[in-house]
């Protein structure tokens, strides 16, 4: 997928063959999912829909309902052809997290391209403190969250490759804000917000402040920061 | 894991579908039978500048990192250094 992954276990008691069997599962999730891989079952979809398997009508679903829930903001179909990437990398980490409470950990984090699911704490009595990055200093932070129990982390922004989230309705370069980090149980959930909010542009802050599950840190191009629970700014366009 | 020197705790860094770095760290006495169970309580998140080597973090979000970018980022930094 081109993304690296780290798992942390903190459980004490969890075998090593455990995050072996994780990795493996991530790499079914490419061979299912990448569409820079041909012969990738997403690629193959629109030419024999009849490839779908459970898991691949469940991201679609709920790629469906999250399309819905943003105004079409979040999109399966960003750049007008089939492409769940948005999704899925958040639900792969969501999931291998869920893979490694199956095995019996209950204590552990998995990171993946920036985006963080964590289940537990990080030590007893002691959250999980994960750092927002600022979007203009790599070496710097902007934002902490800590939290405990189930803690999902996402950020969608131009920092690392340019102006890559499109909306997906102009199909041009969301540009208005740098970085928009969503925070709340579900990493598949708050990644895909975080898509969809940042696509939005100026409109992000208002509709974010209607998410009432999820709280959300947002940069603009200035350099100004907003977080949640904050009177929505009022920016000027043009 | 249990070995003959006490609990230690595993991180694994995956890279291009190969493990790349895994380190220990001894842990003192994480007792699960000690371990609560509260009530959900909402993530707290503090606007604080901060420098990413001194903010002890356990992990950093920002937007995507390639595997190229990754290198120098932060995360790559917080795996290397493995448990504070």
């Amino acid at each position: 997928m081109g993304t690296v992954f780290s798992f942390d276990v903190r459980e004490p008691g969890v075998d090593r063959a455990v995050v072996d069997d994780v990795v493996s599962w991530l790499h079914h999730v490419d061979r299912t999912f990448s569409t820079y891989r041909a012969d990738s079952l997403i690629n193959r979809l629109s030419d024999d829909p009849t490839l779908a398997t459970p898991e691949v009508d469940e991201v679609l679903a709920a790629c469906a309902d999250l399309s819905a829930e943003t105004d079409g903001f979040f999109s399966a179909y960003p750049n007008g052809t089939l492409d769940p990437s948005g999704y899925v990398k958040g639900w792969a980490i969501e999931r291998a997290a869920d893979l490694l409470s199956a095995a019996g950990s209950r204590n552990h984090s998995v990171v993946g391209g920036g985006d963080v699911q964590c289940v537990g704490s990080a030590a007893p009595d002691q959250p999980w403190r994960i750092g927002i990055v600022d979007p203009f200093r790599a070496d710097q932070l902007l934002a902490t969250v800590t939290g405990s129990d189930r803690l999902a982390v996402a950020t969608s922004g131009t920092a690392e490759r340019g102006a890559h989230v499109f909306d997906p309705h102009t199909h041009r370069p969301a540009t208005a804000l740098a970085s928009i980090t969503v925070v709340g149980t579900s990493l598949a959930r708050v990644d895909a917000l975080a898509t969809a909010a940042f696509a939005m542009g100026p409109d992000a802050y208002a509709w974010l402040a209607t998410r009432e599950d999820v709280q959300a840190f947002v940069v603009d191009t200035h350099g100004a920061t907003w977080s949640t629970g904050e009177p929505v700014p009022r920016m000027l366009y043009g | 894991m249990q070995t003959q020197y006490g609990i230690v705790q595993v991180k694994v860094t995956v890279a291009g579908g190969k493990i790349t770095n895994v380190s220990f760290a001894q842990l003192t006495a994480f007792d699960p039978r000690s371990q609560q169970i509260n009530s959900y309580a909402a993530p707290i998140l503090l606007r604080e500048t901060l420098s990413a080597q001194s903010a002890q973090v356990d992990s950093v979000s920002g937007a995507s990192y390639t595997s190229a970018g990754y290198v120098q980022s932060l995360q790559s930094a917080l795996d290397k250094a493995g448990v504070k």
